[in-house]
């Protein structure tokens, strides 16, 4: 018997934003790294999400969240005329990061968001399973 | 004797509705989690389970076997669920919201109900009122 049975399904949502998050302040802190391990401009990383069902064995089904995959956003960064860059082409060209500060602000606040949400039912879960014990007090 | 406390129309049916609402908790759980799951379909208690408990109790089939009692709510896809989001996905975070402050109501009142049938039957116990 599991008496905070949507709990497990809230723990699996706060790790998918929690992951989104991180993502989200690694293509922050990158937003003008021109040189990485793979060579060429940071590129920004995309979150995708999927569902994934989830058996009880009590035979009930619900539908958790994990992180689908991190993969990287394939638009060409922006090029910036500036000659003394080390990075820069023969042509003076710089390829900067295709990180874009308020797309991903907008990322931001949308993942804090779905964090709140999932946190004040978490919160509920919690009240209505110390109801469920005080039955008959 | 105890019996037809424990098995009266109002606890059977307050039994059968907590069902539902533990039931609908999980399905907000699910819901709010996959509030960005491209494609995803929110979930709700069956819409049935009530009229066919609201049906069994006006035809007096609660308590026997196959009628009200045996009932069970299930998790479905909610059909009623309508989003002009393009990512197929038609959860509304404030909707859910609100789904879980009403069925936290729903569930306070069902053990409250619950609790106070068991008073009741303290109280022709002892005799006493239960302080």
């Amino acid at each position: 018997m599991n008496l905070i049975s949507g709990i497990d399904i809230t723990a699996d949502a706060l790790t998918a934003q929690r992951t989104r998050l991180d993502i989200v302040a690694q293509n922050i802190a990158n937003a003008q790294t021109t040189r990485t391990a793979a060579g060429g401009p940071y590129q920004r990383q995309v979150v995708s999400f999927e569902t994934e069902l989830l058996k009880r064995t009590d035979g009930s089904t619900a539908e958790t969240v994990k992180v689908a995959g991190i993969t990287p956003d394939p638009t060409p960064g922006q090029q910036v005329y500036n000659p003394q860059h080390p990075d820069a082409g023969p042509d003076g060209m710089v390829t900067m990061p295709n990180v874009n500060l308020a797309f991903e602000m907008v990322d931001l606040i949308t993942a804090t968001r779905a964090y709140e949400a999932n946190l004040s039912f978490a919160k509920d879960a919690r009240m209505l399973a110390q109801k469920t014990l005080d039955i008959g007090k | 004797m105890i019996d037809p406390i424990f098995q009266s129309d109002t606890m059977t049916m307050a039994r059968k509705l907590m069902d539902a609402s533990a039931l609908r908790e999980d399905a907000i759980a699910s819901n709010l989690a996959n509030l960005e799951t491209p494609g995803y379909h929110r979930l709700d208690v069956s819409t049935d389970f009530a009229a066919k408990l609201k049906a069994s109790l006006e035809t007096g089939t609660l308590d026997s076997p196959g009628g009200g009692a045996s009932l069970m709510p299930a998790i479905t896809e909610d059909r009623n669920a309508r989003s002009v989001r393009t990512d197929g996905n038609n959860v509304d975070m404030e909707h859910e919201l609100l789904a879980m402050n009403r069925n936290s109501v729903e569930y306070t009142y069902l053990t409250d109900v619950v609790t106070y049938n068991i008073k009741q039957l303290k109280m022709a116990i002892s005799g006493q009122v239960p302080g």
